[in-house]
This record gives C-alpha cells, sequence and structure tokens, in this order.
C-alpha cells in the first residue's frame, strides 16, 4: 500500500476509535471496576452461574444450527443464480435480500401469520387433509428460531456465494470435464475448494449474526429459550448492574471475537487465486430437456417460494386487513394527520428519512470497509488476523452492548451527539463496515496478483492500477456489499433508537412505535412500506449499476 | 459525472437537515418518558394545554419504555450532560427509583391537584414521585376460543392440562406487565412458592414473549387464548366500538396493581415550570383524557370516566402489590431465581 493509503488507514482507525472502541471501552472498564476498586469477581460469577453457563451453550447450540440450515436453504440458490439463466433473474436476486431488512419484531409477526398454530399454513393444510389440530407445531421452540433465522441469512448465503461462483475461472472446470470427471466430483474436488472462502465468510457472517439475535428467540422461542443478549439485556437494562453486564458482554465479545479470528486464520490459508477474466458460462433454466436436476431446481424453487414469500405475503395480507374485512384504512390511517403522534413526525418523512441515512451510511462505509478489506487482504504483517479480527468488532458486539455503548459514550458523553441524524449515520456506518470488509475481502483474495504486478511493471502507480486493474474485478462483490450495507442501514433498529430524538424517526422505529401503540394493521402496512422501498432501491442499485448483465 | 452531482445533492440536503433543529427560541421543558405515552397517551393534548397557558416549549423524550429512558437519564446525569427536567414511568421499572436520589420532594403546597389523589395511591415510598394513573394487571381470554365457564377460577387453575398451550405472558425482565405478573405471583404464592407456580405452569405456557405487544398480537391472531393483559382491555375494545370478543376477568378476584408516576428531577433550572407541568397533568382536564388514551384510571378522584368504563373496567375485588421498598430489595433475587428455573426444563 502507499503511503497516502496508510494515511487514510490512520484516519479511518481513529475514527474509529472515537465513536466505536472509546464508549465500548466505557462500557468494558465496568466488567472489572466496582466503586473504583478492579475485581474479576463479575466475570467469575458469569462463568460459574449455572444460568449464564446454560445462555452460553444454547446461544452457541442455536447460532450453529441456524448457519446450517442458512447453508443448507441458501447454497442451492446459489447454485441456480450462478449458473443459469431465466427471466426476471435479475430482480428474483435483488429482492432475495428484502427478508435481511425487516425489523425482527416484523418477521416474527410474519412467521406467527404464516407458519403459527393458527398460521396460513396448518390452516390450508387443516382444510386440505381434514384433520383436528394443526399439523406443523414448530414455532415457539427451537426449530422455529432456526427457521426464523434461516429466513434472514439464507439470502446472504445465496448472495455471497454465487457472487464468487460467478467468478470461477470455468476452465479448470472444463479441464476436467474433458477428461471425463463426473459433475459431482468436479463440484466436491474443484468447485468446492475454490469456493470455501467464500462459503467459510458467509458462514462467519450468518453464525455471528445469529449468535448475537435477539428479538427473533424471544419472540418465536419466548424467555425459556434465552441467549446471552437477552442475559445482557437483563442485566444492563433491567437491573442496571451494569457490572456483572459489562462481564457478560465480555464474555459475548470474547467469544464471537474468537470465533472470527479462528475463521479468519482458516479462510486465510484456503485463500486460493479463482477468479478469471472470462466469466462462468450460464445455461438457460427453461430450455433444454427436463432431468434430474432440472426437477430438483423446481421443487427447491418451489419450497423456497413458500418459505421466503409465505411470511412476507402474511404481512402484505395483514396490512389490508381491518376487522375481519379486506381494507386499505391501515394505509389511509398511516398518512392521515391523526396518526402523526405515533411517529412523532409524518410517514413520508419517516421514508426520507430512512434513505437518505441508508445512502450516506453507505456512502461512508463503502469506501472504508474496501479500503480495510484492501489492507488486511494485502499486508502480510504478523498479527494481522487479530487486527482484522479487531477491525470486525462492530459485527462481532451485540446490538444491546453497541446501543448501551452509544449511550453512555456518545449519547451521554463528552462528546454527546445523540440526536442528531448525523450521530445515526456515524453509528450506521460503523455498524455496516465489517459487513463490507467482510464481502470484499474473499473477492479480493482470489484476484491473481499478476494482474496488478503487470501493471506494475508497465509503469502505473500502485494507486492507478487500484483503480483500473482490481476495482473493475471486484465490482460484483462491491455491489453485494452496496445492497446488504443499504439493507443493513434501512433494518437497523437497537442503535437509532438509542440515537434518536421525537421528529426524528426511521421505518423500523415506526414500525416498533405503531406496534407498541397497538396500531397493529397500521404497523403491518408501514413494513409493507419498508419492504416496497427496500424492494425498489435493491432493483435500482442492480440496474444503476453498469454492466449488469454480469453482475 | 451526473450520479457524482446527485450523491453530493443527498449529502448536503443531509447536513443540512442535520443542522436545522439547531435554531431555538422559547424555554424549553424537556420531558423524559416512556414511548407508550408519547405515541398514544395524552402527551400531544398536554403539550399543547401547557405550551399556551405558560408560554414555553415542551419537549418529550423517551428511550422507550421506563426502564430504558431511566437507564438513559442515569447516564446522562453520569456524565452531567442531562437536559431533562421531569421524568415519567411505571413505579415498578424503577423500585430502586430512591436510592437514585432523582426528585425533588414535592407537596400538595407545590401541587395543589395533588389533594385530589387518594392516599393509598401515594402512600408508597415514592419520594417525590406523584402518580397520576393506575390500572390492574389481570388475564384477558378470547371469548371466541374459550368457554366464560371454561375459565380459570384461580391463578393455580392454569397449571391444568386443559390449558396446555393456552397460555401467552410477558417476559419479566424486558416488559413492565410481564414484571407485574410475576410480582403478582409472588404476592400470591410467597417467595417459598412462587417458583413452584411457575413450573407448574410450564405446558400451559405457549410462549413468554418480550412485550405486550407481542403477546396481544398473538392472542389477537388466534394463537392462544388466554393472556396477561389490562383489566381495562375489554373497556378499550368497547371504545373503540369492537365486538368485545377480547375480555379482561380477575381469576379469584384477584390483579396486580400499577401505577404510572412523574417526579421533578433534581438540578433542573426550570423547577416552577416543571411543577406547573405536574399539576397539569394532575388538573381534570388532562386526567379525563387518561381512560381513552391510556387506557388507565386517572388519579385524580375528581376526573370522570367514560360510560364504558363504568361498564367494562374491571376494579379487581383483591388487589395485590407488594411495597416498592420490597421490590427494589429482592428484583434482582426474584428476577435470577425465575429466569434459572424458567430455562431449566
Amino acid at each position: 500500500m502507499t503511503r497516502s493509503g496508510y494515511l487514510l488507514l490512520v484516519v479511518l482507525v481513529g475514527l474509529l476509535g472515537v465513536v466505536f472502541y472509546y464508549p465500548l471501552a466505557v462500557v468494558l472498564r465496568g466488567a472489572f471496576a466496582v466503586d473504583g476498586r478492579w475485581t474479576l469477581s463479575g466475570l467469575a460469577q458469569v462463568i460459574s452461574d449455572p444460568y449464564y453457563l446454560h445462555l452460553i451453550r444454547f446461544t452457541i447450540l442455536q447460532a450453529v444450527y441456524s448457519t446450517l440450515l442458512s447453508l443448507a436453504i441458501g447454497f442451492p440458490g446459489a447454485y441456480v443464480l450462478s449458473r443459469y439463466n431465466f427471466p426476471g433473474k435479475r430482480t428474483l436476486r435483488s429482492l432475495t435480500v428484502v427478508p435481511f431488512v425487516l425489523p425482527a419484531i416484523v418477521v416474527a409477526l410474519g412467521f406467527i401469520l404464516f407458519f403459527g398454530n393458527n398460521g396460513y399454513l396448518n390452516r390450508a393444510l387443516v382444510d386440505l387433509f381434514h384433520l383436528s389440530g394443526p399439523p406443523f407445531r414448530i414455532l415457539y421452540s427451537l426449530p422455529g428460531i432456526v427457521l426464523a433465522h434461516a429466513f434472514y441469512n439464507a439470502p446472504i448465503v445465496m448472495r455471497v456465494v454465487s457472487a464468487a461462483w460467478e467468478g470461477l475461472d470455468p476452465a479448470i472446470d472444463e479441464a476436467a470435464m474433458s477428461l471425463g470427471t463426473g459433475p459431482i466430483r468436479r463440484l466436491v474436488t474443484i468447485t468446492l475448494p475454490r469456493l470455501a472462502p467464500a462459503i467459510l465468510s458467509a458462514s462467519a457472517l450468518v453464525f455471528v449474526f445469529t449468535f448475537l439475535s435477539f428479538p427473533i428467540v424471544l419472540t418465536l422461542g419466548g424467555a425459556r429459550y434465552a441467549t446471552i443478549e437477552v442475559g445482557i439485556y437483563t442485566l444492563v437494562r433491567t437491573l442496571l448492574d451494569y457490572h456483572l453486564g459489562a462481564a457478560l458482554i465480555l464474555v459475548e465479545m470474547m467469544i464471537s471475537l474468537s470465533f472470527t479470528y479462528l475463521y479468519l486464520r482458516v479462510e486465510g490459508s484456503l485463500a486460493v487465486a479463482t477468479a478469471g477474466l472470462k466469466g462462468q458460462e450460464r445455461v438457460p433454466l427453461f430450455a433444454g430437456p427436463v432431468r434430474l436436476g432440472r426437477a430438483l431446481i423446481a421443487i427447491y424453487g418451489i419450497l423456497a417460494g413458500v418459505f421466503f414469500i409465505g411470511p412476507i405475503a402474511a404481512i402484505i395480507a395483514d396490512s389490508l386487513r381491518a376487522a375481519d374485512a379486506w381494507t386499505v384504512s391501515n394505509y389511509l390511517q398511516l398518512v392521515s394527520s391523526r396518526y402523526s403522534p405515533f411517529l412523532g413526525t409524518s410517514p413520508i418523512a419517516t421514508v426520507r428519512t430512512s434513505l437518505i441515512i441508508g445512502a450516506l451510511a453507505t456512502v461512508v462505509s463503502l469506501p472504508a470497509g474496501t479500503l480495510i478489506a484492501f489492507f488486511v487482504s494485502r499486508t502480510r504483517a504478523i498479527g494481522r488476523w487479530a487486527i482484522e479480527a479487531l477491525l470486525m468488532a462492530p459485527l462481532a458486539v451485540s446490538s444491546v452492548a453497541i446501543g448501551f455503548a452509544m449511550l453512555r459514550g456518545l449519547a451521554a458523553g463528552p462528546l454527546r451527539i445523540g440526536g442528531t441524524l448525523a450521530a445515526i449515520v456515524v453509528a450506521h456506518a460503523v455498524l455496516i463496515y465489517p459487513f463490507v470488509v467482510r464481502v470484499i475481502r474473499p473477492v479480493l483474495e482470489g484476484l491473481d496478483p499478476h494482474l496488478v504486478e503487470a501493471a506494475r511493471s508497465l509503469g502505473s502507480s500502485r494507486w492507478r492500477a487500484f483503480i483500473d486493474v482490481e476495482l473493475p474485478l471486484i465490482k460484483r462483490g462491491l455491489l453485494v456489499a452496496t445492497v446488504f450495507a443499504f439493507a443493513l442501514s434501512m433494518g437497523e433498529m437497537s442503535a437509532t433508537l438509542i440515537l434518536m430524538r421525537p421528529g426524528l424517526s426511521t421505518i423500523p422505529v415506526a414500525v416498533y412505535g405503531l406496534l407498541s401503540a397497538r396500531q397493529f394493521g397500521a404497523a403491518s402496512a408501514m413494513a409493507v412500506v419498508l419492504i416496497a422501498v427496500t424492494a425498489i432501491s435493491f432493483v435500482a442499485i442492480d440496474r444503476l449499476s453498469k454492466e449488469g448483465e454480469n453482475v | 459525472m451526473k450520479r457524482r452531482i446527485w450523491v453530493l445533492i443527498l449529502v448536503i440536503a443531509a447536513l443540512a437537515s442535520a443542522i436545522a433543529p439547531l435554531v431555538v427560541a422559547r424555554e424549553k421543558l424537556v420531558v423524559y418518558t416512556y414511548d407508550s405515552f408519547v405515541s398514544w397517551g395524552p402527551a400531544a393534548a398536554l403539550k399543547d394545554a401547557f405550551e399556551s397557558a405558560y408560554d414555553c416549549d415542551v419537549e418529550y423524550v423517551t428511550a422507550g419504555g421506563g426502564k430504558a429512558t431511566l437507564s438513559r437519564l442515569l447516564a446522562e446525569r453520569d456524565a452531567g450532560t442531562s437536559d431533562a427536567d421531569l421524568f415519567m414511568a411505571e413505579i415498578n421499572d424503577v423500585p430502586r427509583i430512591a436510592t437514585y436520589d432523582l426528585f425533588m420532594p414535592l407537596t400538595v403546597e407545590d401541587v395543589p391537584n395533588l389533594a385530589y389523589v387518594p392516599n393509598d395511591l401515594t402512600a408508597d415510598s415514592m419520594g417525590g414521585f406523584v402518580p397520576y394513573e393506575y390500572g390492574y394487571i389481570t388475564l384477558t381470554y378470547d371469548s371466541q376460543a374459550l368457554d366464560e365457564q371454561a375459565l380459570p377460577q384461580t391463578l393455580s387453575d392454569l397449571a391444568d392440562s386443559r390449558f396446555a398451550g393456552k397460555l401467552v405472558c410477558e417476559d419479566p425482565r424486558t416488559s413492565s406487565t410481564g414484571f407485574s405478573f410475576l410480582l403478582w405471583t409472588i404476592a400470591r404464592f410467597g417467595e417459598d412458592g412462587y417458583l413452584d407456580f411457575w413450573r407448574s405452569i410450564d405446558k400451559s405456557l405457549l410462549v413468554i414473549t418480550q412485550g405486550w405487544s407481542e403477546g396481544w398480537s398473538l392472542l389477537t391472531h388466534g394463537e392462544a387464548p388466554l393472556l396477561v393483559s389490562f383489566s381495562t382491555d375489554t373497556a378499550y375494545e368497547a371504545l373503540d366500538g369492537d365486538d368485545l370478543r377480547y375480555r379482561a376477568f380477575a381469576p379469584g378476584g384477584e390483579g396486580y396493581r400499577t401505577v404510572y408516576g412523574v417526579g421533578v428531577v433534581n438540578g433542573t433550572t426550570h423547577a416552577d415550570l416543571a411543577t406547573a407541568f405536574i399539576n397539569v397533568l394532575l388538573s381534570t382536564e388532562i386526567q379525563e383524557l387518561i381512560p381513552t388514551t391510556e387506557v388507565m384510571f386517572p388519579a385524580n378522584e375528581n376526573a370522570s370516566v367514560p360510560a364504558a368504563y363504568a361498564d367494562y373496567a374491571i376494579i379487581p375485588d383483591h388487589p395485590l402489590s407488594l411495597s416498592l421498598d420490597l421490590v427494589g430489595a429482592k428484583m434482582d433475587t426474584w428476577l435470577h431465581d425465575w429466569e434459572t428455573v424458567i430455562t431449566n426444563r
């Protein structure tokens, strides 16, 4: 990296220090201090109390199950998206990210409406087969939690893996084929090893997200299936026991960070140059003979369709119902001035605020994340995995802890930037950039270093080589990162709730406000607004990117 | 090039909207409160009434529920950056309020309307925290799924197998309603017996939700016919013109009392205005809005309640409540024992 590159990096890390590490340090110091004295009693209590041990065990267990199911659902999707062409594919691909932005409280509602004991699916099955009771009792237990986590996270697997898959140089595969290697053997021995970094990257993200999941677990599992997050929430928000709360935050962080570190080591050792100049060839899905492969894809398509569309359709249906009749009154309520107190502002302003924050947070986090990804993928410094793990920290720290840290260190601390739009943008950017790093890094690692060396030997500067050679080659990754960055910002709620002031509201905060005000129909309508706004934005981002055909 | 200009315009627009609120005018009274008071309580009417009478601005600040707002207030106070003049919450959200030394003491001389608040509401050691409304946590049932004759006659009946998977309650750690229910079981079965009760209803509980809203959503979407909720639910349905499908009832004539209060924050620079604000909140004019907006009983006994309340709002024959001092001293132990039992299945 050039000197100006390092300078930029130092500025970035300094900024991070002010808005993230400083507030976090303020909180974590509490783990070791009681009334000004230093102690380890909090940590000792957390790792010896049977309840907290139970929380830790259960949190890891459900995160492992959720990651496996997300992979199982997302991987075939990635295969279809990267190997086949079909009408509406680009739009479909844009829409796969929609579940990801939905506030947990809305997903939980969608799941209850669709998969619930009295939900659409069970009622349809009861009517169809004349059953006496609901056959599909899956919610309010571990399977319900895992299923909802897969709904959220399978799209990550799909997008991240398919982006890498499309970048694979088909020459190796073709060579093996010409030597008579069968398709399954080729998948296992050639394709999977080359996809390993992307699969690992996606799994790590899913694991961390589900490890830190809070409202989904509470709503679909209930208190009996509590995770570490619930423990932290109870300590810092209900009991105001900052000492024990900080100790639990520290334990949670250590687990997620050491997992992150471990996977970075593994990923680093797996990285192989994969990207060729020639993209993967794609086959039209609806042409050609119907064989086993296409039949399986059809079955997968139907199941995935029901799984992803069901809960969202249920929310849309719910938004169009009031007093047991079909109506648009929920939407009319949303725009009528009578309901403005629920939002503290008008619905239009709420949508605008969300879009502005989302766009700005993306604009800030995308170059920052790319630069950091560039740094960690190019440096050979000792301890670079530790550095990267630390740079990933905002992703590995729970939303409850971040909200609490921002409250102690930003809203209330000497900086005191709470309440402004700028504060929310900064908070979002900090929460988002590690995601950008995660998506971009494997793509950068996969680049053939000779390409840059060739450009350099022909006299271009390092910067020039980055702009002209590397940037075009990582465009797919950048697009995925942009979409998810925007999505993360649109769906973010916990930090926003802490930093906002009345009159400044985002869509998820408005959904939450309407729900707690018993306006369930209007809340569903607002959730539909969120779905619509993000869906349109994703399609627009995909269209705006030049050479979209390859993306 | 065009796209860059758009990005630039977006950035400028965002910066402008971030700076715009910095323009200030009159004296400002900052009220820290819980979200539902702002979203559907009498907040707007109260603000209008007070601003026109006292020529100042009222700003509501909320960080979510009462507990969340309290932790924000305490964090800001510790950092010396709080501009809160008043704080409002459910008292059980803040049982250790006395230990924080948060409020200015208030008397009837400061707040004349306090004279109309009955003694049993103010008797608790609330130290400057003035009650302005109250209600009861009871059970609510779906009359299309459960017969009135089949309702549980006492809390203990909930353990019966005919209620398997039929009860929804709220998490006492995240929800005020859930915490009141936990206190109810402690008041009913004693510190030695409440955990046995919770073990006995394990099969009856469909789910313990994060908050009351999620619970209500499960009830109204037919997932479970019994919910821990408010004794005014039937009255709310009646006021809303609904068909009274969801009805509150007090098993064994019991219910747990919930009281909401407001206090003047120590160190405020607007003590007189803040005290006057409490007096307006306790005036019959604002108090008569409480039943229809907060769906609670007004603390001022001169305030009249709508006819639906006389017909449908339940006042339990045997209301239960524990002293705030006891709750403050024991809540950590109670909650931790509860969470250990509930997750250990």
